[in-house]
């Protein structure tokens, strides 16, 4: 009896001395998602981000007028006959404008924001580095993005569950598939348009580390979406366009062929890659080159 | 401060890096390979004896015939056809034949302008299918022997034909039988390649190009340029397999332009025969169904046609196209009312052609059409003058 009492007690102590001490990076990433999930900003945004399939989904469904197909944006017409396309209809609505605002203002807050409030040099007098506070700033506005395109994705799914019938979904190549399958697919979407998030994250981290005002970074981590949308319909660029961080954006149609094309995708990734090895390293060399006033 | 800069080190490398990576990459992909010489017959026996018949592959086209690139076809769906059919006004109904004339228009003209990518499928002669790939929408068309079906995802309609059972039971018969007819020095491919090369000797040179890389295969690159300068093209390039012998692209340059006008090549391909569910297409449920009827087949003979399509074999019978020049200055001249008038006054046809001394022309960097002003069309790879001098000579 006295003996396993013991055991326990010992096992956990030698357990949780390295821990504290070696990987203090996790202790560090853990309490910046807890800040950041429990911000009522982030929460309005999840909300706002679920509200565009919701809205989507009841405008149909209150609407007596029948859709032409290829009318209004793609599948919209498909949404009365199959609930499962509200998210694929909700994702193509909000890539282009509705998710690059909500991660603008996640990315462009990171390090402007503590700066902004004054609480930078704190959080860098304990041993914690500014690479690391630069590494656990990025890792939260990427679980900010998965947290965002998976709440647009899932919410879809259970509008369109609840207001519209559920069966096998079509393929844009005209093969049906079943409803697992579809939902299969549902998230492989969903981890494209996270996948597509993460480039403008970067950027967005970047950018906040030149100021100590949160709002400009924000600001123009939107402008620069825009500005990359724009620069993907001007024939004039189209040498540019395969590199610039948006032109896959919509690339998750591939995602609904059949036979299934992980080409772009793969393309998707690399583009992202580009963007966060090149903003990374010039947020780096910013931020610690940087005299923390504030 | 010398610590400080160090700190920069990444923010000049990592960029510069991956720069490179960008610049380097697609030169790497695209470097020169040194296969054994070969001479161009031996290319084109490669081509006959090749024995791949069954693939998939992503085929990606680019066109730059100097068209204004457009995108009518988008604008104008035969959904959109549909309902302005719907909606015109009583007595006004006149006008939407010509709208749905300008939707077959832009969609014959989007093949010859703008790059599309189609992922292409292939088992046997019978067993095809190529998808179209739109931005979040496709068109397919799957043939499976017995079936053929055509598919748009953004009308979400499907076109169903049969394929009658005589027709591909005769295509074996007929290549058997043409073999027996076939004179005797053409028994041998290479026969067939030296015949080939001495009929186009007069107007075309044929030569062996730099070998190259496509979709990651290594390939011999055969050549043929007109002997003639009377024409726009340039040269066409098909680049053929090195291992298999089968064409993996094809390339039309024309005269004075940097850029090739017209190229379809490979970007992936996987010699393995694809899934044979892929060639099974049942219609998915919502989708509009329209059945396309065949000509029937009467015991073996001419299919049977309707009345209208008699006449339009008649009429082609009574006035056949007049063809002068010959090999690649060759001028096609349609009689007058083979472009019906609805079409002549067409705003898309008059938006993309210019007016010229006898005419309108309809110019691009390969072909140049003269609509004359008496009805006549001129058609071909020539320069305008030489399009309006066969107007005028007769």
């Amino acid at each position: 009896m006295s003996s396993s009492d013991v055991t326990p007690s010992t096992t956990t102590a030698t357990a949780d001395a390295p821990r504290s001490r070696v990987p203090l990076g996790l202790d560090l990433v853990g309490s910046e998602l807890s800040v950041l999930f429990r911000r009522r900003r982030t929460w309005a945004m999840l909300v706002a981000v679920a509200l565009i399939p919701i809205l989507l989904a009841i405008a149909v469904r209150l609407s007596s007028d029948t859709l032409a197909p290829g009318e209004g944006p793609p599948f919209l017409d498909r949404v009365t006959q199959n609930g499962l396309f509200v998210g694929f209809t909700a994702m193509i609505v909000g890539i282009p404008l509705f998710l690059p605002l909500t991660i603008g203002v996640v990315a462009g807050d990171t390090i402007a924001g503590e700066a902004g409030q004054g609480t930078l040099r704190y959080l860098l007098t304990a041993p914690a580095g500014r690479v690391r506070l630069l590494l656990v700033k990025y890792i939260g506005a990427a679980a900010f993005c998965v947290a965002a395109a998976f709440t647009l994705m899932i919410v879809g799914i259970l509008i369109g569950a609840l207001l519209f019938p559920v069966g096998p979904v079509t393929l844009l190549s005209g093969d049906v598939i079943s409803v697992p399958e579809s939902l299969l697919r549902s998230l492989l979407v969903a981890s494209y348009v996270t996948v597509s998030l993460l480039g403008l994250s970067a950027i967005g981290l970047f950018i906040s580390t030149l100021t100590d005002v949160p709002v400009g970074a924000m600001a123009a981590t939107i402008v620069v979406s825009v500005v990359a949308q724009i620069l993907d319909v001007l024939p004039q660029l189209s040498w540019l366009h395969p590199w610039l961080f948006s032109h896959y954006w919509l690339g998750f149609a591939d995602l609904l062929r059949q036979p299934l094309d992980l080409g772009s995708f793969a393309d998707n990734i690399l583009v992202q890659l580009c963007y966060i090895a090149v903003f990374g390293a010039l947020a780096y060399s910013r931020f610690s080159t940087k005299d923390i006033l504030s | 401060m010398s610590r400080n800069s160090l700190k920069w080190l990444p923010a000049i490398v990592v960029p510069a890096v991956v720069i490179t990576g960008i610049v380097a990459l697609p030169l790497q992909a695209g470097a020169a390979v040194d296969l054994p010489d070969k001479s161009a017959k031996d290319v084109l026996l490669m081509v006959a004896d090749s024995d791949v018949t069954a693939f998939s592959g992503e085929v990606e086209k680019t066109a730059n015939l100097g068209l204004p690139s457009m995108d009518v076809s988008a604008g104008l769906s035969p959904g959109m056809v549909d309902q302005m059919s719907e909606q015109v006004p009583e007595g006004m109904e006149d006008f939407v034949p010509g709208a749905a004339a300008t939707g077959a228009m832009a969609a014959a003209l989007e093949l010859f302008s703008g790059s599309h990518t189609a992922r292409v499928y292939v088992d046997g002669p019978d067993k095809v299918r190529v998808q179209v790939q739109d931005s979040l929408a496709e068109r397919n068309i799957v043939s499976n022997g017995t079936d053929a079906w055509l598919y748009d995802s953004e009308s979400n309609t499907a076109t169903h034909a049969e394929i009658p059972a005589e027709l591909t039971a005769d295509i074996e018969e007929k290549i058997a039988a043409a073999q027996v007819l076939a004179p005797a020095d053409l028994s041998t491919p290479s026969q067939i390649a030296d015949r080939f090369l001495s009929e186009i000797d007069p107007s075309t040179t044929v030569s062996v190009g730099t070998d190259g890389v496509v979709a990651g295969r290594s390939a011999y690159e055969l050549i043929l340029t007109p002997k003639t300068t009377e024409t726009l093209v340039e040269s066409v390039s098909i680049a053929v397999d090195s291992e298999t012998g089968l064409p993996l692209g094809v390339t039309v340059r024309a005269v004075g332009q940097e850029d090739p006008a017209f190229r379809a090549a490979f970007t992936e391909i996987d010699l393995s025969a694809p899934a044979s569910t892929l060639f099974d297409f049942t219609p998915p449920a919502g989708a509009t169904v329209d059945e396309l009827a065949v000509p029937e087949m009467t015991d073996g003979q001419k299919p049977e046609l309707t009345p209208e399509q008699q006449a339009e074999v008649d009429a082609l019978r009574a006035a056949p196209p007049v063809v002068t020049g010959e090999a690649w200055s060759t001028v096609v001249e349609l009689p007058a009312d083979t472009i019906p008038a609805e079409l002549r006054e067409n705003e898309l046809l008059a938006e993309l052609t210019t007016e010229v001394d006898g005419g309108r022309v309809l110019s691009t960097s390969l072909v140049n059409v003269l609509l004359a002003t008496d009805g006549r069309v001129f058609a071909g790879s020539v320069p305008v003058a030489q399009l309006q001098a066969a107007a005028s000579a007769q």
